[in-house]
């Protein structure tokens, strides 16, 4: 948990940087009168580093995935609950007691 | 409902449980989530945690849960003695409650005065109406003395009401099964698929009621929901593998010297044959030559 809140906080860094180089840029651009054709490589990829890394943090951080496949174990119904709503007492239990000698002491 | 890997959750608790490796709360716990029927389980584990007043100071509140998860299995083991003192204990606690007058009730159902149990419920149902489990034990208690048919008046009143009961509709349909009306079963498992279109399940007994019913039409049907539970359990449920073999073989007894030849049909019985013959490889490798045989005999007659 710890790491990968450390993680995504890095790559949360490291995306508030690349902002902060993008603007600086074209501050630069601007006093050098150059036209704004597209950002600086190291821009691009500090974008795709802080992508990647927020992007494995928000997967790893909430925790695990469950499974949506109707026929996955922990989906797959096996049996349906006893209806207890229903339930009656005339079987067996009935007939034979159950050997075990029980009793509520207080 | 109970997934695979809650049953084997269950399966490996109770072993843990009986052979006295504790987490004895916790597998009640885990029957009451899944309302399991393990009565003479829950009696003698629910027992000895009540017995033992140092477990029980530290439940805190559950344990009148557990008093009364006790009483019910009690009454179900014929213990009817453990269960009065259970029901005199939250009759202590709770003097007010209407649930533990059910409980008394139900005691008086076990002990099979009728009438009296009958009076109970009936002034149970007088101060709220509108009480679904107390409608429910009249029915089941008219099931208890055999009238089959006033439960299912009953049982159709109640549902006129509580449409959205799909234990009830569930229980309604076994009745009638259990008494070959498979028609009105039908009807029921239809309005159970309608209310929970993903439980492979109903989709299973339905089909079972079509194939029962038979005729060209019920079975083709039949083979449809039986492929449908496939498809939602993955293959994995025996039943509606052997289901298709038997609709298949059926349907071509039924269309033999007419019209075309259905190709479709017989692909999907080689196809569950296949993962018959791959299941039973693996999990009874002994029974392989019955089911070969059963297989073939299906193929020979069509």
């Amino acid at each position: 948990m710890g790491l990968g809140f450390l993680v995504g906080f890095l790559g949360f860094l490291i995306l508030i940087h690349a902002a902060y180089s993008t603007i600086q840029y074209r501050g630069l651009l601007k006093i050098t009168e150059e036209e704004f054709s597209g950002p600086p490589l190291n821009v691009v990829i500090e974008v795709t580093l802080g992508l990647v890394l927020c992007m494995w943090a928000a997967l790893t951080v909430p925790g695990k995935f469950l499974s949506i496949h109707p026929d996955s174990e922990e989906n797959r119904i096996v049996s349906l609950p006893a209806n207890l709503d229903f339930m009656i007492f005339n079987h067996r239990y009935k007939v034979f007691s159950v050997e075990l000698d029980v009793k509520l002491k207080h | 409902m109970v997934t695979k890997s809650e049953e084997t959750q269950l399966n490996s608790l109770e072993n843990q449980v009986d052979n006295g490796g504790g987490g004895a709360w916790e597998y009640l716990c885990l029957i009451r989530k899944l309302k399991v029927r393990r009565s003479d389980k829950v009696l003698k584990h629910g027992l000895s945690i009540l017995n033992d007043p140092k477990q029980r100071s530290t439940l805190g509140n559950e344990e009148w849960t557990l008093y009364e998860q006790v009483a019910v299995a009690a009454m179900d083991c014929q213990c009817l003695d453990v269960a009065k003192d259970c029901i005199k204990v939250l009759r202590k606690r709770f003097p007010e409650s209407k649930r533990v007058g059910r409980l008394e009730a139900m005691l008086l159902e076990a002990k099979g005065s009728w009438e009296l149990a009958e009076k109970a419920y009936t002034s149970l149902l007088e101060d709220n109406p509108l009480d679904q489990i107390i409608h429910k034990r009249r029915v089941a208690m008219a099931k208890a003395q055999g009238n089959i048919s006033v439960a299912i008046e009953w049982l159709n009143k109640y549902l006129e009401t509580f449409m959205a009961d799909h234990d009830a509709w569930r229980e309604l349909a076994e009745i009638y099964v259990s008494l070959q009306m498979y028609k009105q079963a039908a009807f029921c498992y239809e309005e159970l698929i309608l209310s929970q279109p993903t439980v492979p399940l109903y989709h299973l007994a339905y089909a079972d009621v079509l194939y029962t019913l038979g005729g060209l039409e019920n079975l083709q049907t039949a083979k449809k929901y039986y492929a449908s539970t496939i498809d939602l359990t993955g293959g994995k449920n025996t039943r509606a593998l052997f289901g298709i073999c038997l609709c298949t073989s059926a349907l071509t007894q039924l269309t033999k010297g007419k019209n075309k030849e259905d190709k479709e049909g017989s692909q999907l019985q080689s196809l569950a044959a296949k993962v018959l013959e791959k299941d039973y490889k693996q999990r009874a490798p002994d029974k392989l030559p019955q089911l070969t045989t059963a297989l073939n005999s299906l193929t020979l007659s069509s």
